[in-house]
């Protein structure tokens, strides 16, 4: 079967148990189980090719241009592990059936599993290390739901947590030394990669991507000192904790090890590190695994201590290293999935997994009692079982391993690490299984259903033939040693036998067996000490550094954002100017190319009051009214200043806007405080000052010299000022380039206004809805009311001046394309004048009078410009195309009717509607604050005295 | 001459004004209306995209004025990609907005939607600064009438400080354009690319001051620190739909600095040298730092996404501000990914909402619908932290290739690699707390009853993260076309002539008719 | 002349600056229009200045101030004017719903819209 498919089957199949999960707990059981087998025949379809030492390979480009290609190759050593994953994999789903009780969602249950199988899979046949990458961290996300799994448990959630995190950080940094190795090599494929020895282990960086991998490698594999998330993982339930600790998970980082070792190993600091790494784990393991009275957590440490056995073995970089290792790694797979298994079989039926709590039980589970000391002294080295084979190859090899130029250190720590092994799997079985039968169990014990004891019990079997017959088991790990060291080296001749002669070796495990036995007899005193002596708890100071980190963090970058907007806006301006300077600073200043225009007295009039206006609005701005008045000041002078430099439309339309604006704030300031408190502390006033000062002088410094210095060419306006009447047929080139030549920046422009006002309405509807509704109802007006409320004068005047108003509105609109105006003015002014019309006769009166809706007005505004624009696909030019004629009306002199011009009622009816529906969404508002108006505008205020009877028919039609 | 090129904009810009006239008061036509002029605008957009995928650029000459005297809409493999990516965005969000209900909490929803998009498409699809500029506030005022949408004080509050800001960086446009306009004389883009070309070395203070502070215009959208604080309370508090739109502003943003920073004052303009590469990478990684260490600190969900928003844009940022052709190309490749995560992110935060009332971070009783909404929250984050199998982890992959080997690349690794260990932990917290917390607390009898969210909603958010999906299973494709659109920007003859050397009206002498 | 106008803008945009840090939305939105104000009057010297030659075409003319400018000040102008209206509109609203105008707020405490 092509490898794709063995990749893919456990994805594929994830899905159905999810699926299937009404289908009941046989059925979806059934399913993965028959996806997992299918992948398992799958791999053994390749077997042959295998075993004939080819490498079968399978490609599909995915991300070329990166070098991450979807890869896959199978040599003896992927087969090797993918045998290990699927073939145990088989056993845990059986197991997990009967194991997994009815309360458990099992459906998600095996869908997590099979995702992680899928992912463990997808490592060991990687031949893209980019791909295997990304297996990688698959494993370390699917194990987080597979830990994470009894939701309800804070350990399952904590140990879920800093599993991710810890293998998380490995991934990460192997992503880095993966990179790393690449760029070496030039391609992300192991079989080019493992091709390169020498030019990787020259390379300068070699170092650098060695640790990172390394890191990835140890975290994963739960080596020294990042072994402790491993035991916390047991909160996963029991089949769980067997598939990812006995065959799957941890063996990972091995796994990566032994692929990368043709390319990494044999170099003084592979050989240091890793060594090292693993005889420390391989001691502290075993010795903390004795002392753990919780069955799982005492596994959990003695595979601790077999990584760190296997990991010293690859360490080596000798080939006998090697061989010995991949041994190990069968065997340890085969016994210590066994154990899980058993103790979960314990757990399930006794109800408690404490040592002390148990004992006696040879009698009451004798099928388990076999099984479980089988393995367990296979796990002890004792011969006839497989764990005495390897183990005994490990104590040769390190008999010529030297560290530190200390030749006894490593057998002596070897041996050491032994004993206790030896000690932990002997009180394993006497202090559970031996014994006199107690009568506290939680639960009556008994050996369980064929369902649970059957997968160890098979287990178990292989334990036995290797140990008896390890020639069956022989070539297959010389095989698969093979592929390991990929042609560096020769695999070692020496044969698989029980019996070497008198050996150290031989010694040396009598030794480290006899010694178990004596520190099993002296366990209580040594248990006493132990727990005198101080130790720190892993999941502690896990937790302490996370809520440490996540305090540290809160304490960074809460109090930097919490909404303090004049912080940001100072940081904000300061980083500006900062930025500006340094620009400015490195650059170069040229000569300037024009000469300062004399200033005349007007102009120096004009800026004393300019400068006096800004002034006092520094000073006074806490009086908010006074401030308004002094803005409008400041309006005024810039619109008068922008005649005096010739440009009349700015004018109009600076004045115009500047009238409307401050109508508008006088509105909301009816709502507002009119005094603004004195807050800010001297302290933050000189800092606002001095920010203030630096971007004043930033601007008048860019002002100062771009005035007095030319373009680097003509400006483009050359262009529009030439072509202005014979291509946009006005003379006013202003209002040309705004409805012709930038029209497009004018459609754009009416939109925001548009916008802006619907914005406003809506905002308005929902405050009116709102809570704010009652507020307003109730809320007293803080200013004493004029006693008459629409003065007569003023209520008159309006009225007659509208029809003016409109049409000087109507003559700003027509001559604007060739003398200063336009449909902008043209809008504003006539909205001032509906606007006086309001203040005069109030709100009800005016909008009783009032044909359209300004919705109407705005949305017929923008339709019209587009559609004018639009207008010109039919002659086949381009969106706002103009075209235009000459007319003439009395009594307006000549005028061009243009398109133009049309595009132009669209930007007035915009502006007004604009306008008035902002102003009338204000004055709703008010209204709601103030008493309902009167239908008599020109009486006096009704909530005085009683109102003489009097209408305002006289004025009716005024608009 | 077509005139697709102008549909995106044109398209919502009449629809808008209609919903407003025609169906202000039939939330059923609104909707209508609204969806098919979406669907309608994928539709052209995909048009525009192939149209430009070999490479052709389209020009549209409006008022067929040429440029640089008129405002030009050029269409390349980069701004179409960019239109796409909008309308596929805006369709998913709109159809989340409809099934939430959000869309009738206050009036003009659809109007303001459409008007967002049009200034976003604009945006985009310009070759004018000053026009650049209009459309920046087209979509900045539609993103404020959408952001306070439905009102509610905290809402208000935060969106004063977004406007106020944003007036701000309009202010700073306006300072940019007026420096640019002084120096050159010229507005259109292309055309300032050849104008900045004559500048003489002894002159280029105001130049560089120009670009300096247009850089600066963008990096305020692309909430590049310490520019970003307008970000996290505004994503934070807009509607969970809103803020899903506005995750495609950040990249208009991006999207400016790449198209400028190319095409105008690209690295090799010597007036301009020794500027942006002083300060723009560094401080995008300190965007990254601040932007992850906020998701491990946020205390409420909208908070954590937004703050992860800001750490993906500061991913894209960094990648930018390395300018090179390999990481151009990365980034865009991230931008799609991290537009697409952050929406669906915003949107799962709602569900989130919607099943339980708040989203602080605290553990609370399990309810409707949690499970799927966990599965896409599981999802989602993955995408945002950059873990396998979805696209945040390949995008990471290019980035951290596209360094290897400048003077910054330890920098940028140590900072990228960390990041995303932060961020794992701050999502696993925060997933843990939500979902699995949530079994250990048994509901309190007084707990009203929470509505299960809509299936359209759920549809709309996994339809994201089935095009993140997309992203990941074809990134071979999308990479490679992020390549060519890399190699294009770095060399732009095309560019300049079609936009410089197509006539139009008066420029030649046919024209002369009038 | 140039340096009056130079130093107005310069002036401007400090007063602005200043009102922009203060704590109440009201006075911050002064700030924002001086700071409009300083830059449409930056945006116009763009053309630099010309006094007495408006760009309407006449035929006894035949240089005139540079119109592209007042053009795009023109629409910053109307552009402006929009946005103030919404800012002061939002600012109101604030106000009414909380009764407090500083623009200054703590999103860690404010509860979650729904």
């Amino acid at each position: 079967m092509s490898l794709f498919f063995i990749v893919a089957l456990p994805f594929l199949g994830a899905l159905l148990p999810g699926i299937m999960n009404a289908a009941g707990r046989s059925a979806v059981a059934g399913v993965t189980f028959t996806v997992s087998l299918l992948a398992f025949v799958g791999l053994l379809t390749n077997l042959p090719s295998v075993l004939a030492g080819e490498v079968v390979m399978a490609r599909v480009d995915w991300m070329p241009v990166l070098g991450l290609n979807f890869t896959l190759m199978l040599d003896g050593l992927g087969f090797f592990f993918a045998l290990l994953i699927l073939g145990i994999g088989l056993l845990i789903i059986a197991y997990a059936r009967s194991y997994l009780s009815r309360d458990d969602n099992m459906g998600q249950f095996f869908t997590y599993l099979l995702l992680f199988q899928g992912a463990m899979v997808g490592i060991v046949l990687s031949d893209n290390i980019l791909l295997l990458l990304i297996f990688w961290e698959l494993t370390s996300l699917s194990s987080f739901l597979l830990i994470g799994y009894w939701k309800h448990l804070p350990e399952g959630r904590q140990g879920a947590r800093m599993a991710l995190t810890v293998t998380g950080m490995g991934g990460l940094a192997m992503i880095g030394g993966m990179l790393i190795l690449g760029q070496i090599v030039g391609s992300y494929d192991l079989s080019v990669i493992l091709q390169n020895r020498e030019l990787i282990q020259a390379d300068p960086m070699y170092v650098p991507a060695l640790i990172l991998i390394l890191l990835g490698c140890f975290t994963k594999s739960a080596q020294f000192p990042f072994h402790f998330w491993l035991p916390h993982a047991m909160a996963a339930p029991t089949p769980v904790s067997a598939y990812l600790h006995s065959a799957t998970m941890v063996k990972a980082g091995i796994f990566l090890m032994a692929r990368m070792w043709p390319v990494l190993a044999g170099t003084p600091e592979w050989f240091i590190i890793v060594t090292s790494a693993g005889l420390i784990t391989m001691v502290l393991g075993a010795v903390i695994a004795l002392f753990k009275h919780d069955l799982k957590a005492l596994l959990a440490f003695s595979t601790v201590s077999h990584l760190g056995l296997i990991t010293m073995l690859l360490g080596t970089g000798t080939a006998f290293g090697a061989m010995a290792a991949m041994f190990h790694i069968l065997n340890h797979a085969t016994f210590k999935a066994a154990l899980f298994m058993s103790a979960g079989i314990i757990d399930h039926e006794a109800h408690t997994r404490d040592i002390r709590r148990l004992g006696g039980l040879r009698r009451l589970m004798p099928v388990t009692f076999v099984i479980a000391t089988l393995a367990a002294l296979s796990m002890a080295g004792i011969p006839l079982l497989n764990g005495f084979l390897s183990k005994e190859m490990m104590l040769e090899e390190t008999t010529h391993t030297v560290l530190f130029n200390t030749p006894w250190l490593v057998p002596a720590l070897a041996v050491f690490g032994s004993l206790f092994s030896a000690a932990y799997c002997f009180r394993l079985i006497s202090h559970v299984f031996f014994g006199p039968v107690r009568d506290d169990y939680p639960a009556k014990p008994h050996d369980p259903p064929a369902g649970l004891w059957l997968p160890p019990a098979f287990l178990v079997v292989l334990v036995v033939i290797i140990g008896v017959a390890p020639f069956v088991a022989e070539p297959f790990v010389k095989l698969v040693t093979a592929s390991v060291l990929g042609g560096e080296a020769e695999v070692p001749k020496a044969y698989f036998k029980i019996w070497h002669g008198l050996v150290p070796a031989l010694f040396m495990s009598i030794a480290a067996t006899v010694g178990g036995i004596v520190l099993l007899l002296i366990f209580k005193p040594a248990l006493r000490v132990w727990d005198a002596a101080p130790r720190p708890e892993a999941k502690v100071i896990f937790e302490a550094i996370i809520e440490a980190a996540a305090t540290v963090s809160q304490k960074l970058v809460l109090p930097l954002h919490n909404g303090a907007f004049s912080r940001y806006a100072a940081i904000g301006s300061i980083a500006i100017i900062a930025a500006g300077f340094y620009a400015w600073a490195t650059g170069t200043v040229g000569p300037t190319t024009r000469t300062l225009q004399a200033a005349d007295p007007v102009a120096i009039a004009g800026w004393g009051m300019l400068v006096a206006a800004t002034a006092g609005l520094v000073f006074l701005h806490r009086n908010r009214f006074l401030s308004l008045i002094l803005i409008g000041i400041v309006g005024l002078m810039v619109s008068i200043g922008f005649v005096f430099f010739s440009a009349p439309d700015l004018a109009m339309t600076q004045f115009t806007v500047e009238v409307v604006t401050i109508i508008l704030l006088l509105l909301a300031l009816n709502f507002l405080p009119k005094h603004t408190p004195i807050e800010s502390s001297v302290l933050r006033r000189v800092r606002d000052t001095s920010v203030a000062v630096a971007g004043g002088l930033a601007a008048f410094g860019m002002a100062y010299h771009f005035m007095l210095r030319d373009a680097v060419t003509t400006p483009i306006s050359e262009f529009h000022l030439a072509n202005s009447y014979k291509g946009g047929g006005g003379t006013n080139v202003v209002n040309v380039i705004l409805v012709d030549f930038r029209g497009f920046d004018t459609y754009g422009e009416i939109i925001v206004l548009g916008i802006a006002a619907l914005l406003i309405y809506a905002l308005t509807e929902a405050l009116l809805r709102g809570p704010v509704r009652a507020r307003l109802l109730n809320r007293k007006p803080d200013q004493a009311r004029a006693g008459d409320m629409h003065p007569m004068m003023m209520v008159v005047l309006t009225r007659v001046i509208m029809p003016v108003v409109l049409m000087v509105g109507f003559y700003i609109f027509l001559r604007g394309h060739n003398e200063p105006g336009g449909g902008f003015i043209a809008g504003l002014i006539v909205s001032i004048g509906v606007v006086m019309q309001y203040m005069a006769s109030g709100f009800s009166w005016a909008s009783a009078r009032l044909k359209y809706p300004y919705h109407g007005v705005i949305g017929a505004g923008v339709l019209v410009a587009g559609l004018t624009g639009i207008g010109s696909w039919f002659v086949g030019k381009p969106f706002l195309t103009s075209d235009f004629t000459y007319v003439r009306i009395p009594p307006f002199h000549e005028f061009e009717l243009a398109t133009a011009a049309l595009f132009d009622v669209g930007v007035f009816l915009a502006v007004v509607g604009a306008v008035m529906l902002s102003l009338e969404s204000f004055s709703r508002l008010a209204r709601r604050a103030h008493e309902p108006e009167t239908e008599h505008p020109m009486d006096i205020d009704p909530s005085r005295e009683t109102l003489p009877d009097e209408d305002g028919s006289t004025a009716k039609g005024a608009v | 001459m077509t005139h697709w090129l102008i549909a995106p904009i044109i398209l919502p810009a009449l629809l808008a004004p209609f919903i407003v006239l025609a169906a202000r008061y039939h939330i059923g036509i609104q909707r209508t209306f609204s969806v098919a002029g979406v669907i309608a605008m994928i539709v052209i957009a995909a048009g525009l995209a192939m149209e430009s995928a070999d490479g052709t650029v389209q020009i549209y000459q409006l008022g067929d004025w040429a440029a640089p005297f008129g405002i030009i809409l050029v269409g390349d493999r980069l701004s179409t990609l960019m239109v796409l990516l909008t309308a596929v965005l805006a369709l998913f969000v709109l159809l989340y907005a409809i099934g939430s209900g959000w869309d009738e909490r206050g009036r003009h929803f659809h109007a303001l939607f459409q008007f967002q998009v049009m200034g976003i498409m604009g945006a985009f699809l310009t070759g004018d600064l000053f026009n650049l500029f209009v459309f920046f506030e087209v979509l900045l005022i539609a993103s404020y009438g959408l952001m306070i949408h439905a009102g509610g004080n905290a809402r208000l509050k935060a969106g004063v400080q977004y406007v106020l800001f944003n007036l701000i960086g309009s202010t700073l446009f306006l300072f940019a354009l007026g420096a640019i306009y002084a120096e050159t004389g010229t507005l259109n883009m292309a055309d300032l690319a050849a104008r900045v070309a004559q500048i003489d070395p002894a002159e280029t203070v105001g130049i560089r001051v120009a670009s300096v502070l247009l850089l600066l215009v963008f990096a305020i959208k692309a909430a590049l620190v310490p520019l970003h604080f307008w970000l996290p309370s505004s994503y934070a508090e807009a509607p969970a739909p809103v803020a899903a739109l506005f995750a495609i502003m950040t990249k208009v943003g991006a999207y400016a600095i790449i198209r400028v920073y190319t095409l105008v004052f690209s690295p090799e303009v010597e007036a301009t040298a020794g500027l942006h590469d002083v300060w723009l990478l560094p401080a995008a990684l300190v965007s990254l730092a601040i932007g992850t260490i906020g998701v491990l600190a946020a205390k409420r969900l909208d908070r954590l996404i937004a703050f992860s928003v800001i750490g993906s844009m500061a991913m894209v940022m960094v990648s930018i501000s390395l300018f090179t052709p390999t990481s151009i190309a990365a980034a865009l490749y991230y931008m799609v990914h991290s537009t697409l995560a952050a929406a669906a992110l915003f949107l799962i935060s709602d569900l989130v909402r919607t099943g339980r009332g708040n989203v602080d971070l605290t553990a609370q009783a399990p309810v409707a619908g949690a499970a799927l909404t966990a599965s896409l929250f599981f999802a989602g984050a993955i995408a945002m932290a950059g873990l396998p199998p979805l696209s945040g982890f390949l995008g990471k992959l290019l980035v951290l290739d596209a360094a290897y080997g400048t003077d910054m690349m330890v920098w940028v690794w140590v900072i990228v690699l960390t990041g995303s260990l932060v961020s794992i932990l701050g999502f696993a917290r925060a997933g843990s707390i939500l979902f699995w917390k949530a079994h250990s607390v048994s509901p309190s009898p007084d707990a009203l009853v929470m509505p299960r969210p809509a299936v359209l909603s759920y549809l709309a958010v996994g339809g994201l993260i089935a095009l993140l999906g997309a992203h990941t299973v074809f990134a071979g494709q999308v990479h490679g076309y992020t390549t060519r659109i890399a190699a294009e920007l770095f060399a732009p003859d095309a560019y300049m002539d079609a936009v410089l050397n197509t006539p139009g009206k008066l420029s030649t002498p046919s024209k002369e008719a009038h | 002349m140039e340096f009056l106008v130079a130093s107005a803008i310069g002036i401007m945009t400090a007063a602005g600056l200043y009102l922009l840090l203060r704590l109440r939305t009201f006075p911050v939105i002064m700030g924002i229009s001086l700071l409009t104000y300083a830059v449409n009057v930056f945006l116009f010297t763009s053309g630099r200045l010309t006094i007495g030659a408006p760009p309407v075409l006449r035929d006894d003319m035949t240089t005139y101030a540079d119109p592209l400018p007042q053009a795009l000040v023109l629409t910053a102008i109307v552009i402006s004017f929009g946005m103030t209206a919404v800012v002061v509109m939002i600012g109101l609203g604030a106000f009414l719903g909380s009764d407090d105008d500083h623009v200054d707020d703590q999103p860690e405490q404010s509860g979650g819209p729904t």
